[in-house]
């Protein structure tokens, strides 16, 4: 957060204070004057109390008001301030860094962890500090009217420090607990609902019914775990207030009469209730504080993440375009890898050593069982990973020399989540080479097997797609994908395993249509998968390093 | 929007006892609070009076003490109910869309939504809406009643105050209603935009394009902080125009208290005891409010989900189908155990009829359905095992067992994915495997029968998968298998282990297979084509 941020935060928390230092006052005032009418003295005698009360009445929704859209505007600003930061972090992470599969659900987790943590500053900072405000000024009211009651609402506050403290730990205990049985029960959800039919046709509905049941029984327990520190610090609080009270009468009673008026006397027994209500606030604190922590961790240990490339290259592509044929330009003649090892962390090789030679326009298969580093051999070629020993060059260039994003522009990368926008069918073309013409969006639809669908859209390119938009089915979207691939005239087509998420028929077909429109270039494809590879010039077959 | 759908209770019976719960902790709440404004009264007039102050004492600990387990009970019972409720719905709603056909469930986008993020909104509105509107409704009675046997002036001037919030509160809503809508929609997409670019990121990436991205999502969070701001102030500001009312309707009780108590018309304990009293009357009111703002999805998710379980006569669900099927076929040929009879299908919103009129009787044994691609040997497979219901005609078959073209596999293990639909021992799975010829494949792994499928685990070929599939049906009890495509992905060698195992499964079951493959026509008992109707087009285009 910025300093301006945080002094904002700070009168956030400060007009907070006001706010229930004012809801105190109210109930201690009233108190005063209730009594201090009983005496019937002349109306006047009562006047500045009567405005005080009406003050306070007043002051607290004023104050309140202005503390919440403060504090809200606050933290909105803090927001877009740390999703722009965020995304800009991530974007040399991307995508090495973000795992193998499930991207998308991984990147939507980011999402909602920033706006946890910049909840906190709603939910936890500002109420914390209101509170504190609030206690400060009580225990310097109370002392001023009486040094004892000052010592007694002073050690109220500092006992309610512990309880906060108590209540978090306990909540914090079980929070990684009740997260993992969470995202349990939407895995388990999604996989049924989503499949629904395909249950019913094997008979699997009871099963698949009572994988739900385990994940429900499994959360249960773990939220009724993590409920009980918010039980203890809601009882404690109460038991406190009660115990206030009680120590305040004992702190006064010998004063009443005598250094303390019967007015005062009613306004300090009061106190420590109003303050118990203005304490009750607490555990919901408690519980965003746990919440926020949680998703800092988790979002820290993303964000600090080591790049997986060092952009150390600086020399350019050394290509041999002739603009009068159709080879695209930027290809290099060769892709050759020799003796190359890589790893994703630590020393342990994911692959190789391994030898390997592409040229020009071949269409080369990698097979192998998971975990045999076909992806990391994609990863090194698409130079999001630096690979750990051996020599990569493409054409005569040694590929690590070249400036990174020449580099990277000769590959166009599809995998088996290509993402669509919520914007036109025209847009989430245009975005692998801004400025291509319509004509050409058209023609590599058709090349992808997109024909007949696009011919179907009422509103050809400006269709809205995406979330929000037209339905789209997988093999449609795999299809918009490698469209993109041709639009954006990359010379060379990196496929980790683009059809996974399909079914048999609808990937072979994808793959026909790809292996049809990318004649006139170079093709490696890795798959776990052995089958819908007639297309394919070559295949081989990776082992586990 | 009603504040609390009665359907819940009555088509859910099993989230009765939450909400009553609930309701019942709120109930004893309010009466302990009450409860300590008296003892408070008594306390502050001993003190001020010099009486003896331990009784009031005890009194007020004691109070205090109930309340605190009350509010113990509150969070853990709250917890409970509100997970109860929405893991109860969950499964619910999960059963009803088990036990109906495609076509009458939402696509699986909608499904899934409301399934996952839909039903967990439920769990904060039962949790802390419910509780509050119980004691919204429950303590300014409660209040209003003991001021009215305390001190009647003050209970009137409460009792015609309080409705003011509720009306207030109706009113302003009603006024905002159409800003508030446009402001919601406008909201929501500058909201959505954010996760969706964090969503393509990797595809902006692999173009180059993600770094123009991060000026946008600075401008559009600037925007969606305006935004958001102007709606916000509209909510704020009315919470701040209740709580003004509330204050206001207490300050009338507490000046009618004050001339009263100044003019010596009043006893002090009764006037203590009306300012305690008055405000317990406003802040449930107010409090529904706010809880109301965050629980609004749950009401939504809660509406949809309702509506979801409610009892739709129109389309059989599959597994009374089956029954009633099952008696039917008894009556009729017992060889017969399938009879179709004049069925016509059109997928909801289509023109045309992938299917129409078709009438069919299948007996015990192998009966091979071919066609022309788009001539409804699917939807025709598809009707027999009850996932979809004619649009007009009758179908009747017994519980049956469908390998579609795509067939399930859960990321699990081995074993997991070859008992879904059985509860075979793993020396029957081996004996299967065995006549799939997959046993050896299975034997190789690093840990056979546990060895996990999927994305993270071991890959299966398509041929791999279709005899996988193919043991898993045989390994079915059902005493109808439906076949699609078994044997296309599969070599020769393995095509005649396959078929091989469908002869055998169609001399005590009735096998319905669709196929091109010439060489299990030949086996078959009866032979059912399907021809291309020019209305099948539309099919096939679908498919």
């Amino acid at each position: 957060m910025t300093t301006s941020g945080g002094r904002a935060v700070l009168g956030a928390g400060l007009l907070g204070g006001i706010a229930t230092a004012s809801g105190i006052a109210l109930t201690a005032t009233s108190g005063w004057l209730i009594v201090r009418a009983s005496e019937r003295p002349v109306i006047l005698m009562l006047l500045t109390a009567i405005v005080a009360v009406r003050t306070f009445g007043m002051a607290r929704p004023v104050f309140r008001y202005w503390e919440r859209l403060r504090s809200h505007d606050v933290a909105l600003a803090d927001l877009a301030d740390r999703r722009a930061t965020a995304y800009a972090r991530l974007i040399p992470l991307t995508p090495a860094r973000l795992g193998r599969r499930g991207r998308a659900d991984l990147l939507t987790g980011v999402v909602d962890d920033l706006s946890d943590v910049v909840d906190a500053q709603v939910r936890v900072t500002v109420p914390i500090l209101s509170t504190i405000v609030a206690s400060v000024l009580a225990v310097i009211v109370a002392a001023l009217l009486s040094p004892r009651a000052g010592l007694v609402v002073a050690a109220m506050s500092t006992v309610t420090v512990a309880i906060f403290v108590l209540g978090w730990r306990l909540e914090t205990r079980s929070q990684q607990t009740l997260l993992a049985a969470r995202s349990e029960v939407a895995r388990v959800t999604a996989l049924v609902a989503g499949n629904a039919s395909e249950l019913q046709a094997i008979g699997a509905q009871g099963q698949a019914q009572s994988w739900l049941v385990t994940a429900h029984a499994d959360l249960r327990r773990a939220a009724g775990r993590q409920s009980y520190g918010r039980a203890a610090a809601a009882g404690l609080l109460l038991l406190l207030t009660a115990a206030g009270t009680i120590a305040m009468t004992a702190a006064i009673l010998p004063g009443v009469g005598a250094a303390i008026s019967t007015p005062v006397a009613a306004l300090l027994v009061l106190m420590p209730i109003a303050l118990g209500d203005a304490f009750s606030t607490l555990p919901d604190a408690m519980r965003a504080l746990a919440r926020s922590q949680a998703s800092a961790v988790r979002l820290h240990a993303m964000l600090d993440q080591q790049p997986a490339v060092r952009a150390a290259g600086v020399l350019s592509l050394d290509t041999q375009t002739d603009p009068q044929t159709d080879t695209p330009s930027g290809m290099p003649s060769r892709i050759l890898v020799s003796d190359l090892t890589a790893a994703w962390a630590g020393t342990a090789p994911d692959v190789g050593p391994l030898d390997l030679e592409v040229q020009r326009g071949q269409h080369l298969a990698i097979t192998g069982p998971n975990g045999c580093g076909k992806s990391t051999l994609l990863a090194v070629l698409a130079r999001h990973l630096d690979p750990t020993g051996g020599d990569y060059r493409l054409g005569d260039d040694d590929a690590l020399q070249l400036e990174l994003g020449q580099a990277r522009q000769v590959f166009a990368v599809l995998d088996d989540e290509p993402h669509l926008f919520a914007s036109t069918l025209r847009a989430n073309l245009q975005l692998a080479r801004p400025g291509s013409a319509d004509p050409d969006l058209v023609e590599a639809m058709t090349n992808a097997g997109l024909g007949q669908w696009f011919g179907d859209l009422a509103l050809g390119l400006d269709t809205v797609i995406g979330s929000g938009g037209r339905g789209v089915s997988g093999g449609e979207r795999a299809r918009l994908g490698l469209a993109r691939c041709l639009v954006s005239e990359r010379p060379v087509l990196l496929l980790d395993e683009p059809v996974a998420h399909l079914d048999h028929t609808t990937a072979e077909a994808v793959l026909g249509d790809l292996t049809r429109s990318t004649t006139e270039r170079s093709v490696i494809m890795v798959s776990h998968r052995p089958d819908g590879l007639a297309g394919f010039d070559r295949v081989i077959g990776l082992s586990r390093p | 929007m009603r504040p609390f759908d009665p359907r819940l209770l009555t088509q859910v019976p099993a989230t009765r006892k939450p909400v009553v719960a609930l309701g019942a902790i709120g109930v004893v709440q309010g009466l302990a609070t009450i409860g300590l404004a008296f003892a408070l009264t008594n306390l502050v007039v001993a003190v001020v009076e010099g009486r003896e102050v331990v009784t009031p004492g005890v009194w007020l600990v004691g109070l205090f003490a109930v309340r605190a387990l009350l509010a113990m009970a509150n969070e853990l019972v709250g917890s409970w109910a509100g997970l109860r409720v929405s893991t109860v719905l969950r499964e619910r709603l999960i059963a009803a869309w088990m036990g109906r056909d495609a076509d009458s469930r939402p696509e699986a986008g909608r499904a899934q939504a409301l399934a996952t993020q839909g039903m967990t909104s439920i769990e904060p509105y039962v949790a802390r809406y419910l509780p509050a509107l119980v004691s919204g409704a429950f303590l300014p009675l409660l209040a209003i009643g003991t001021l009215l046997l305390v001190d009647w002036p003050s209970a009137l001037i409460v009792a015609l105050t309080v409705p003011l919030l509720p009306v207030f509160a109706a009113l302003i809503g009603h006024t905002t209603e159409k800003s508030t809508q446009r402001r919601w929609q406008a909201l929501s997409a500058l909201s959505g935009h954010f996760l969706d670019v964090m969503r393509g990121l990797p595809t902006l990436s692999s173009y180059g394009r993600a770094e123009a991205q991060v000026e946008t999502i600075a401008t559009v969070s600037r925007r969606h902080r305006l935004a958001t701001m102007q709606t916000l102030r509209l909510a704020f500001m009315s919470a701040a125009a209740l709580e003004l009312l509330a204050t206001i309707s207490v300050a009338l009780v507490a000046v009618t208290v004050g001339i009263r108590l100044a003019n010596g018309a009043m006893p002090l304990g009764t006037a203590m005891l009306a300012i305690l009293l008055a405000p317990e009357a406003y802040w449930p009111i107010r409090r529904v409010g706010a809880e109301f703002h965050a629980a609004a999805d749950g009401a939504v998710a809660l509406d949809d989900v309702l509506g979801e379980l409610a009892p739709t006569p129109s389309r059989p669900n599959t597994a009374d189908r089956a029954f009633s099927a099952v008696e039917e076929a008894e009556t009729r040929d017992p060889r017969c155990s399938v009879v179709v009879g004049g069925v016509t299908y059109s997928y909801p919103g289509a023109a045309t009829d992938v299917l129409s009129d078709l009438s069919l009787e299948v007996p015990i044994g192998l009966t091979v359905v071919t066609g022309p691609s788009g001539a409804g040997k699917s939807t025709l497979l598809e009707l027999l095992a009850g996932l979809r219901s004619p649009s007009a005609g009758t179908v009747s078959a017994p519980r049956s067992h469908l390998v579609t073209q795509r067939p399930f596999l859960a990321p699990g293990t081995v074993r997991d994915n070859l008992t879904l639909g059985n509860d075979s021992t793993d020396d029957e799975l081996w004996d299967m495997l065995r006549e799939v010829g997959l046993d050896g494949m299975v034997a190789a792994l690093d840990q056979g029968l546990d060895t996990r499928l999927g994305d993270d685990g071991f890959g299966l070929s398509a041929g791999q998968r279709a005899r996988l599939t193919l043991a898993r049906a045989a390994l079915s009890s059902a005493p109808l298998v439906l076949l699609d495509e078994p044997t296309a992905h599969l070599d020769e060698e393995s095509a005649v282990l396959a078929h091989h195992l469908i002869q055998r499964l169609a001399e005590l079951r009735t096998v319905v297979a669709v196929t091109h493959r010439p060489e299990l026509l030949a086996l078959a008992d009866k032979h059912v084509q399907l021809l291309l109707r020019p209305t099948a087009t539309l099919a096939e285009v679908r498919a």
